[in-house]
């Protein structure tokens, strides 16, 4: 499991600046500074000129800051947005290794000329096209960098339309095996369960923390969004409920008593599942589920903290 | 996406069934697909192939292009029987290897060039029914330039080799369905793909199960229809074409999509729904594929009044 709690990425559209302000106290886990999907042909010069302030200006808040970038624009894109403070790329519409060998080096290449430490900065690959999913496993490893694995707006760029069930046509296919490809390449898969009404990112709170509980199910850490209403639904889905923590923390009490008494495998009666099997493998899950109740808890209160502070004057 | 052919409905028939080669343009469909393979019994296989050539233009008077499902097994007999002009497509059933696709390749290529008919007219329906099928997605579509369209791993063939229930309430194929299509869209030709609807019951000529399965696979955004009995014609013409409130729902949402142009923002809510660049190219989408059904329409109605003025001349 990864480390890093990164429940809620909230997209930031670079071509206005007023939402900055917002952004800042949404307590999203992570803020994504978007030169892409939401910002204009015509605004993208100016827009870009707005990334090196909005990093700035997010110091502090206790957020972690990615810019989402063009991989057909990466050069303009990475120029604007690699500074220090930033602490990856999310590379949108990746369809080939060999894209991503090149932001290596060119991130390489920033880092040196911008006084940022050799390696720092992180890519998460926003595979939204057939031809990026087919490829993903060797996308995924094709540099140290990459950290996460997205279907970003997969389902409007492939698209990719609401079936009779509610499912989105195709996308339980591409969840699972985006799922799969993070795991074997030990980087963190982002994304939600979304189902019909939602669409591209966009859903009420409710259906938003919804999607986010049976993304969790299913594997994914944490999702992008577009709306500050967004995060606290995905911050509280993707992390443990308060009734699964103490299950687990039951469980492990009593797994514990009976391997001290030298046995393998005990019998547990639960109210939610009645009597069932627990043995070391259900022990490890729920010693990482508590793992990652707490580190959540850790996250959530780093953010709190941060917010009491005044920001940070940048000169 | 690529031009859409319009084949929202089809049939697929055994070419030694008289009756049906017979009535065949009379049914409205968009395809006639001649079957000499799983409906013909193999002692009639040799007289099926010898009927393809008369039948081609028989089943094409009302309009509607002309496919014909070879045998897996006799590739060469069958291909030398079939192709020519006025063909438009093999389909070649249990495609497991882009080696099998490639020999397709080779042989319509010479009956192409011996038959006076253009390079690269017949295509080929690379059919998916099989596990090792579905493991060489990849390499079979890239066999061959004629490979235009890719999908399946469903149906009945598919069932069998894996051992499962066609008639159950649930999709026992996203595996393979979802493999096939993402090699289809990798590969950019032409997605084959409907959403689940259940189907417990096994009927292939339900009228309302055929409409609802239409309709659901052209909100979907998927074309393709097909069956085997003339009652889903219809139904599928109907359900695979945009309704006249889709079509002002298409002008609508274009319309509001204009208005965002110099807003600098990339999107918008009307009446709770969301305007951006993804549905106005929807909407561009369902515009164009209404005015290809109209189009297709208006041909086989046409075709329909030839034969039937060049009859009522025959007998008066």
């Amino acid at each position: 499991m990864s480390a890093k709690i990164r429940r809620s990425w909230l997209l930031v559209p670079m071509s206005k600046a007023d939402r900055l302000t917002q952004a800042r106290q949404a307590h999203a886990d992570v803020v994504v500074l978007d030169l892409v999907e939401f910002v204009t042909e015509e605004d993208k010069p100016a827009a870009r000129e707005r990334v090196r302030p909005a990093i700035n200006a997010l110091q502090g808040c206790g957020a972690e800051v990615f810019a989402q970038v063009d991989a057909e624009l990466l050069y303009a894109d990475a120029y604007a947005c690699v500074w220090p403070g930033l602490t990856g790329v999310l590379i949108s519409r990746l369809e080939a290794p060999g894209q991503v060998a090149e932001a290596d080096t060119l991130l390489s290449q920033l880092e040196e000329a911008r006084g940022i430490f050799p390696g720092t900065l992180e890519i998460v690959a926003a595979l939204e096209t057939a031809k990026g999913n087919h490829a993903a496993y060797d996308i995924s490893r094709a540099s140290q960098r990459v950290s996460g694995l997205t279907l970003g707006r997969a389902d409007l760029i492939m698209d990719l339309r609401p079936e009779p069930s509610g499912e989105i046509h195709a996308m339980p296919y591409l969840m699972q095996r985006l799922i799969t490809v993070a795991h074997a390449t030990g980087v963190m898969p982002i994304g939600a369960w979304w189902r019909a009404p939602d669409r591209g990112l966009l859903a009420t709170p409710d259906n938003t923390y919804q999607a986010a509980r049976r993304g969790r199910a299913i594997g994914f850490q944490g999702s992008l969004c577009l709306l500050d209403n967004q995060v606290a639904p995905l911050n509280q889905g993707f992390t443990p409920a308060a009734e699964e923590v103490e299950a687990a923390r039951q469980l492990l009490m009593a797994y514990d008593a009976g391997v001290a008494e030298g046995v393998a495998a005990i019998r547990q009666n639960d109210h939610v599942q009645g009597e069932r099997i627990i043995d070391r493998g259900t022990a490890t899950q729920a010693q990482r589920l508590r793992a990652l109740a707490d580190a959540c808890a850790v996250r959530d209160q780093e953010k709190v903290e941060a917010l009491s502070h005044p920001p940070l004057a940048i000169p | 996406m690529a031009t859409h052919r319009v084949r929202r409905s089809g049939l697929t028939m055994p070419v030694v069934t008289k009756r049906f080669v017979d009535n065949a343009w009379r049914r409205g469909c968009d395809f006639i697909n001649l079957d000499l393979e799983d409906s013909v019994p193999p002692h009639l296989k040799a007289y099926a192939r010898s009927l393809i050539q008369d039948a081609i233009p028989n089943v094409s008077k009302g309009g509607a292009e002309v496919f014909t499902r070879i045998n897996h097994d006799y590739i060469l007999a069958d291909l030398e029987a079939i192709v020519w002009p006025g063909l438009s497509r093999v389909n070649y059933p249990k495609a497991e290897y882009g080696a099998e696709i490639r020999k397709l390749d080779e042989i319509i290529t010479r009956l192409e060039r011996e038959r006076g008919i253009r390079p690269g007219t017949v295509e080929i329906g690379a059919n998916i029914e099989t596990a090792v099928g579905v493991a060489n997605g990849y390499e079979i579509v890239s066999a061959s330039p004629r490979v235009k369209d890719f999908g399946g791993a469903s149906g009945y063939d598919m069932s069998r080799d894996l051992g499962v229930e066609m008639f159950v309430g649930f999709d026992q194929f996203v595996y393979g369905k979802g493999e096939c299509e993402l090699i289809a869209r990798t590969l950019e030709v032409e997605t084959r793909a409907s959403p689940f609807v259940a189907n417990t019951t096994g009927s292939v000529s339900d009228p309302n199960l055929a409409f609802r399965q239409a309709e659901a696979a052209r909100k979907c955004g998927f074309r393709h229809g097909g069956g085997l009995n003339p009652a889903v014609v219809e139904p599928q013409n109907r359900g695979f074409t945009p309704s006249e409130e889709d079509v002002r729902d298409a002008h609508w949402v274009l319309e509001e999509y204009r208005q965002l142009a110099g807003s600098g923002d990339t999107w918008r809510e009307v009446d709770g729904r969301i305007i951006d660049r993804y549905e106005a190219a929807r909407a561009r989408d369902t515009l164009e594929w209404a005015s290809l059904c109209a189009e297709r329409n208006r041909a086989k109605a046409e075709a329909v009044a030839r034969v039937q003025a060049a009859m009522a001349e025959h007998t008066s």
